[in-house]
């Protein structure tokens, strides 16, 4: 389990984000959702150890009762955007996280090629970036994620590039393939379609400074989750949002 | 046909410029010890070519271990550079400042300190091209998005790992661009050097055949150096095309 203890967050004198604190269940996905600019790209960069240096933190993380130095390799972080190296293969950007972890690069590829037909990318180990759609790309960024077999997962916004009906097919096919690999996931989105589609959890938070005002539950199976299932939870998370956007 | 289409606006501006020329010395009369014709110069450089073959020789051979420590100085600076901030704001406005010394200047001096070898031409190319490949690769360095850094430092990579992995090829265009703004000084600073002091090169010919009136020589010599020039240029061009085919992709992250 990951706790997160009294984080703040401050860029110069302005606080971002005030005494937070929030766990993160074993094989649970947990969406975090606010206003723009309360502070939750920046909670997720800071566990990820990349806070901009601009940025001054305080707090701590604990994965199963021990405090953790940043970055920290049972966490594998998924910025906004893709950021697949141009020119590398797609095989090559796969394996970084791997290689970077210390992998032979031949045990790194042998291991990533076997997981290309469950992420949709059969026949395009050799290929670049820039030859694939932004559904591909982003799945051969959760490959390079995914592989990487850290506990904790943190996505950044993962779909916000991608077009409405590509995303919806992502949503599923993440879901598939997190329930094949359970990990700790910690997912930004500011979309509460999203979030209470995929979450186990979510937490919402409020801005001015960043904080957390509501940790929901979600309990309705993912199978069973539709407008009519979900409509109350909506409402009740649209209001809280609404309640705390100038 | 792409590469035809490519060199033809060059090689038909070519033909205008020496057929004006031609055409300018033929109508006003100049004298040949003024102003050479195209054929005079071309005359020249077929009945001297073994003289100036061999100055070329020297001045290429010059160039060539000149503009190669160049690149190797400029990378190992161009690293320290990037590691140290400390560095990198006290050693920026001493190479720009370096740039401002005239190289007419110094090409002399040059030669009173370090004798007619090989050293004080092989320094004088070094100060010549280093500088914008070193400015090159440095902005290079600062284009790489910082979304990579993030991602390579979230999973665990050093400061070397961040800057061998992406730093560095992000810097790969930028300097190929600094390789050829410095490639097409080498050949000039190293004739500079030459005609400041040398026992072989087309520098000292240039000299030479100017004291003997010699315009049409001293033409055919520049020739020389402007084919040598393209010819260092066409190479880089060549190693670009050859190892970077990776590279030239859309870099949209």
């Amino acid at each position: 389990m990951l706790e997160v203890q009294a984080l703040t967050i401050r860029a110069g004198r302005t606080t971002l984000v005030s005494d937070l604190s929030f766990d993160l269940a074993d094989g649970r996905l947990t969406c975090l959702i606010g206003p723009s600019g309360c502070g939750k790209s920046s909670v997720v960069k800071w566990l990820a150890g990349v806070l901009a240096p601009e940025l001054r933190a305080q707090g701590s993380a604990y994965i199963d009762g021990n405090l953790q130095t940043l970055p920290q390799r049972d966490i594998a972080y998924q910025p906004q955007q893709d950021t697949l190296f141009p020119w590398l293969t797609i095989v090559e950007n796969a394996c970084l996280g791997l290689e970077v972890r210390g992998h032979q690069k031949r045990a790194a590829r042998e291991k990533v090629r076997s997981l290309f037909h469950d992420f949709g990318l059969d026949g395009h180990e050799d290929s670049f970036p820039d030859q694939l759609s932004g559904g591909m790309r982003q799945r051969a960024a959760f490959l390079r994620t995914i592989v990487q077999e850290a506990r904790v997962l943190l996505l950044d916004e993962p779909f916000s590039a991608l077009d409405a009906v590509t995303r919806l097919r992502m949503q599923d096919w993440l879901i598939d393939r997190l329930s094949d690999r359970p990990r700790s996931v910690l997912m930004v989105t500011h979309d509460l379609y999203e979030a209470t589609q995929m979450a186990d959890h979510v937490l919402v938070m409020a801005g001015n400074p960043g904080r957390i005002c509501a940790d929901i539950p979600i309990t309705i199976p993912r199978a069973d989750r539709n407008e009519a299932t979900l409509a109350n939870i909506r409402s009740s998370l649209k209001s809280m949002l609404l309640k705390d956007t100038p | 046909m792409v590469y035809f289409r490519n060199i033809f606006p060059a090689l038909l501006l070519t033909c205008v410029f020496i057929g004006g020329w031609e055409g300018y010395v033929a109508l006003s009369n100049a004298s040949p010890l003024v102003l050479p014709a195209p054929r005079d110069v071309l005359n020249g450089l077929w009945v001297e070519r073994s003289a100036i073959g061999k100055h070329a020789v020297a001045t290429l051979s010059v160039a060539t271990l000149g503009f190669s420590l160049s690149v190797t100085f400029a990378f190992l600076v161009s690293i320290l550079l990037h590691f140290s901030g400390w560095l990198r704001r006290g050693m920026m406005p001493l190479l720009v400042a370096s740039q401002t010394v005239p190289i007419v200047a110094l090409a002399p001096l040059m030669v009173l300190w370090f004798g007619f070898g090989l050293l004080p031409k092989v320094l004088l190319v070094i100060l010549v091209t280093f500088f914008p490949m070193v400015v090159s690769l440095m902005a290079g360095y600062a284009s790489m998005p910082r979304a990579f850094r993030d991602q390579l430092v979230s999973m665990g990579a050093s400061t070397w790992a961040v800057y061998r992995r992406a730093t560095l090829p992000s810097a790969r265009a930028h300097f190929f661009a600094g390789l050829n703004i410095s490639a097409t000084y080498a050949i000039v600073a190293t004739i500079f050097a030459e005609y400041a002091g040398a026992r072989r090169g087309l520098g000292i010919y240039i000299l030479s055949a100017k004291n003997n009136f010699r315009a049409d020589l001293v033409l055919s010599a520049v020739l020389v150096s402007a084919v040598l020039t393209l010819a260092f240029l066409t190479l880089i061009r060549g190693i670009e095309r050859a190892t970077g085919n990776r590279f030239r992709r859309n870099t949209d992250a």
